[in-house]
């Protein structure tokens, strides 16, 4: 059954790539919307097999593959990467949806995109760390090569720099998981048996070092962030839709899978250290914001600053925090996508990104009213405003947090501040005022540019109002990541055991 | 050697001057401006037949009627058209009332201050002793604040000046659109000469205003007032409407504490010809509710060439504004043709000069205003 969403796109991405006949480019997309939409379809049925009370692995598959490596083919769904599936789903579907329908090279663009829905798929099932990390690779050479062929003017820079980055974070990853196993002098690479290993503090910190600094690189974490802003700045709308609502996730998820979830001694010793490191990372990426004038770079470091929240939640390892960074992964997924689709829309509409340039794009008759609409939604939701899905999150994070890391957690809700002191800079500058003379003639935007961020924005709101309906699949998983010998330094048993509100 | 022109003005916007004197218009005069400024002139003279009637009705039927409710039904009222004026698919009267008020405002011309005089005391005093007859409460009233009705009645004058002024303009509009339809008009110096020809046709149609209270007529601005059209109407109208007008939140960004407007109404510059298209559409602010109503009236051959643009109907009102703005130079230019001291084409160097000058201050009026914008 998860097989399906591994091969559904892969097998999609076959098709179009070795058909016989070329498709059209408008049959090419059709054809990925399908395989998509299919793929999503089955990540619902998947959903409705689940079940949220069991926090342990379900549905699982095993196919013994290469046993002298201890590489097996084991998949499994559980509480925390459920949501994240259905996040991948959706919002590759939105990726493909939200592509130019003219772009150059259809049959390689799409099937591309198919290869990073699967690779993404198969990186939250892998219960086998080697495979986890052959899914974790795999999804580079296609994002690579998305930014570097359909990207901007600097995309060879950006991707390449993407490459590099991210290749030192798989180099890291791969040698955390080889000493692992090495160090345990384990024969396998399944996750569950090495849950149960117990290695010497000393390694442990030196292995989850090597996890932190390689899914701190993805997330990313200050200082190695600096990929981000140019790979978003260069990727196309719908790449930067998928990076930061889906790709970066692989690094918080790897976080709470690996390094929580292997290192659990370990990580409550570095566990204050991790959330002041989360408190630089949100002050960091929001004062950086405050002082971008492209809008998607603002955006890329706003993905920074939420990031961070992740990581604090992760290192507080309440049940109620460690819940809060999973609902935080699809907040952040869901109001960073709609965000860099809305910059794509205004950029598509007008030509500039530029916030010093733009003007009065809120004018109801001349300028992109519904856009402008949205976008104020979006910084709202981002900026935690109650009523969306932002608030919900960024609450649950602090509430989970700050019993046990009072000052990093208060000076996140300062970053928080600081996210509407930016997104207001943007939409008064960019949305407010009267339109410049130079865009009184803009061409209007039609319902397909639309529909995406509308659907977006349907959940923002939707999940803003009833949250339980992701919550409830997590809690019970996020509750069991907790290990009964883990304890925060410094911290009191009743806020490790820390109930959820009723 | 005798010089038989005057020299040339060194006037920022000298070249309109010399425009002016050769006989062209401030509006170019293009095919697509044609069509802009019949078009929009033949839905604007529909919707001022409407805001004539009714503010006709409401001089003349609802005299001192203190709390108007129906005042927009034109004595009409019934379920239907009560369950329309909520719903506002309807001509937007506000408008009308709102032009009312800034010439009242503004003031300007005869009517001014034949409304300030002792004859219209008298007999505004004469129609309200009637009006109040048996109603002790408001004769108590009247006499606690002496000012309060007179100034109402004013008002009403001016609600019936500003009904016939459109009436006559509403014609001129309507049988321009007319002569258009048959092939008879075929650039902007003939749309410009027409209204020209029609403001100075009405220029002596007398304004007058009476009302009948308990079957007798009481003559509030009677024939004999002198008041006429041209001189008394339609130049404050210019004045208050085209040049004046009042800053609107929402089409200019102004402080009023920090003295960014004018205290002095002479030199406000907010009106039609000043007017920014772009924020209008913004709600409720009245110039929008004139655009709203102009769009239902449109032209096929103007709502076509509207559709043809980039946003088609998206930015509607703003086009409607534009084309409208255009226009009213076209009825400037007329304005300005038609008081000029002496014909444009003499060849007098004192009329000349006379005219020179004459021009020149127009102009110093004009070059804040969107005279710029519209030469594109």
């Amino acid at each position: 059954m998860l097989s399906a969403l591994i091969w559904i796109p892969l097998l999609g991405a076959a098709l179009i790539g070795f058909w016989p006949r070329p498709l059209s480019p408008h049959r090419t997309r059709l054809v990925t919307l399908a395989v998509l939409g299919g793929a999503l379809l089955w990540t619902g049925v998947v959903g409705s097999q689940f079940d949220p009370t069991n926090p342990g692995l379900q549905l699982t598959e095993y196919l013994p593959w290469i046993d002298s490596l201890g590489l097996s083919y084991q998949l499994g769904v559980d509480g925390l990467a459920l949501p994240l599936l259905v996040l991948n789903s959706l919002l590759t579907w939105v990726a493909a949806y939200s592509s130019d329908k003219s772009l150059n090279r259809p049959r390689l663009y799409y099937p591309l995109l198919l290869l990073i829905n699967a690779g993404v798929a198969g990186a939250f099932l892998a219960q086998n760390l080697l495979l986890f990390f052959l899914f974790y690779e795999l999804e580079l050479i296609p994002l690579y090569l998305l930014i570097a062929i359909w990207g901007g003017s600097r995309r060879g820079y950006a991707a390449t720099k993407f490459l590099i980055y991210t290749a030192l974070s798989g180099i890291l990853i791969l040698s955390a998981f080889l000493g692992l196993t090495w160090l345990g002098g384990s024969n396998s690479f399944d996750y569950q048996p090495l849950l149960s290993q117990a290695l010497p503090l000393g390694q442990q910190f030196l292995l989850l070092g090597a996890i932190l600094v390689g899914f701190g690189i993805k997330i990313p974490l200050v200082p190695f962030h600096t990929w981000l802003p140019d790979a978003h700045v260069e990727a196309s709308t719908p790449i930067s839709v998928l990076l930061a609502g889906v790709l970066l996730k692989l690094g918080t998820y790897g976080l709470l899978r690996f390094g929580l979830g292997l290192f659990p001694q370990a990580w409550a010793v570095l566990a204050p250290w991790l959330a002041t490191w989360a408190a630089i990372s949100v002050l960091y990426g929001a004062l950086m914001a405050i002082a971008q004038t492209d809008m998607k770079k603002m955006v890329a470091y706003s993905s920074v600053g939420h990031m961070g929240y992740v990581l604090l939640a992760a290192a507080a390892s309440t049940p109620l925090s460690l819940l809060a960074a999973v609902f935080q992964m699809i907040s952040h997924g869901l109001i960073s996508a709609l965000l860099f689709l809305l910059v794509g829309v205004v950029y598509k509409k007008t030509g500039s990104r530029n916030i010093t340039v733009l003007r009065g794009l809120l004018n109801p008759e001349r300028g992109l009213p519904l856009i402008g609409s949205l976008m104020v939604l979006a910084v709202m939701a981002s900026a935690g405003i109650p009523g969306m899905v932002g608030f919900i999150s960024e609450f649950l994070v602090f509430r989970g947090s700050f019993p046990a890391f009072p000052v990093q957690t208060l000076l996140c809700m300062v970053g928080t501040g600081l996210t509407a002191v930016y997104f207001l800079l943007l939409v008064n500058r960019v949305f407010f005022g009267r339109l410049s003379d130079s865009e009184t003639d803009l061409p209007s935007v039609d319902w397909f540019d639309r529909t995406p961020a509308v659907i977006l924005a349907v959940l923002i709101v939707l999940l803003g109002l009833q949250p339980s309906w992701v919550v409830h699949w997590s809690e019970a998983a996020t509750a069991a990541l907790i290990p009964p010998s883990a304890s925060i330094a410094s911290h009191s048993a009743s806020v490790i055991s820390q109930e959820f509100p009723q | 050697m005798i010089k038989t022109s005057a020299p040339a003005s060194t006037h920022p916007l000298a070249p309109y001057i010399e425009g002016l004197k050769a006989g062209k218009t401030l509006l170019p005069d293009t095919p697509e401006n044609l069509i802009e400024v019949v078009g929009i002139l033949k839905s604007y003279g529909v919707v001022l037949d409407a805001y004539s009637q009714n503010l006709c009705y409401i001089a003349d039927q609802q005299f001192l009627v203190l709390f108007p409710f129906f005042k927009y039904f034109n004595g009409q009222v019934s379920p239907q058209k009560l369950l329309r004026h909520w719903w506002h698919d309807r001509i937007n009267f506000e408008y009308a009332e709102y032009v009312m008020r800034s010439m009242l405002w503004h003031g300007g011309g005869g009517l001014e201050t034949y409304l300030d005089s002792a004859e219209f005391q008298q007999r505004s005093q004469a129609a309200i002793a009637v009006k109040l007859k048996g109603n002790w409460l408001m004769q108590g009233l009247h006499r606690l604040f002496p000012e309060f009705l007179p100034e109402q009645v004013r008002q009403q004058a001016y609600y019936s000046a500003l009904g016939q002024f459109w009436r006559v303009m509403s014609d001129i509009f309507l049988t321009l659109s007319d002569r258009y339809d048959r092939q008879e008009v075929h650039s902007i110096p003939q749309v410009v000469d027409y209204i020209g020809a029609g403001l100075v046709a009405a220029a002596s149609q007398p304004i007058t205003f009476g009302v009948t209270l308990e079957s007798q007529r009481y003559e509030i601005i009677p024939e004999s007032a002198g008041l006429t059209f041209l001189s008394d109407t339609a130049v404050p109208y210019v004045e208050a409407i085209f040049f004046r007008g009042t800053p609107f939140l929402g089409t200019v960004s102004y402080n009023a504490q920090a003295h960014q407007i004018s205290p002095d109404q002479s030199r406000f510059d907010y009106g039609a010809l000043y007017a920014d298209p772009l924020p209008i559409g913004g709600s409720g602010i009245p110039p929008t509710l004139l655009m709203q109503d102009m769009r239902h009236f449109l032209p096929d051959y103007l709502h076509n060439f509207y559709r043809q643009s980039r946003r088609g109907e998206d930015d509607l009102r703003v086009k409607v504004c534009q084309s409208f703005q255009k226009s009213m130079f076209c009825v400037t230019t007329a304005a300005i043709v038609g008081l000029a001291p002496h014909p444009l084409d003499t060849e007098d160097l004192q009329q000349q000069q006379a005219n020179q000058s004459y021009l020149e201050t127009w102009m110093d009026r004009l070059q804040s205003s969107r005279l710029q914008e519209v030469q594109v």
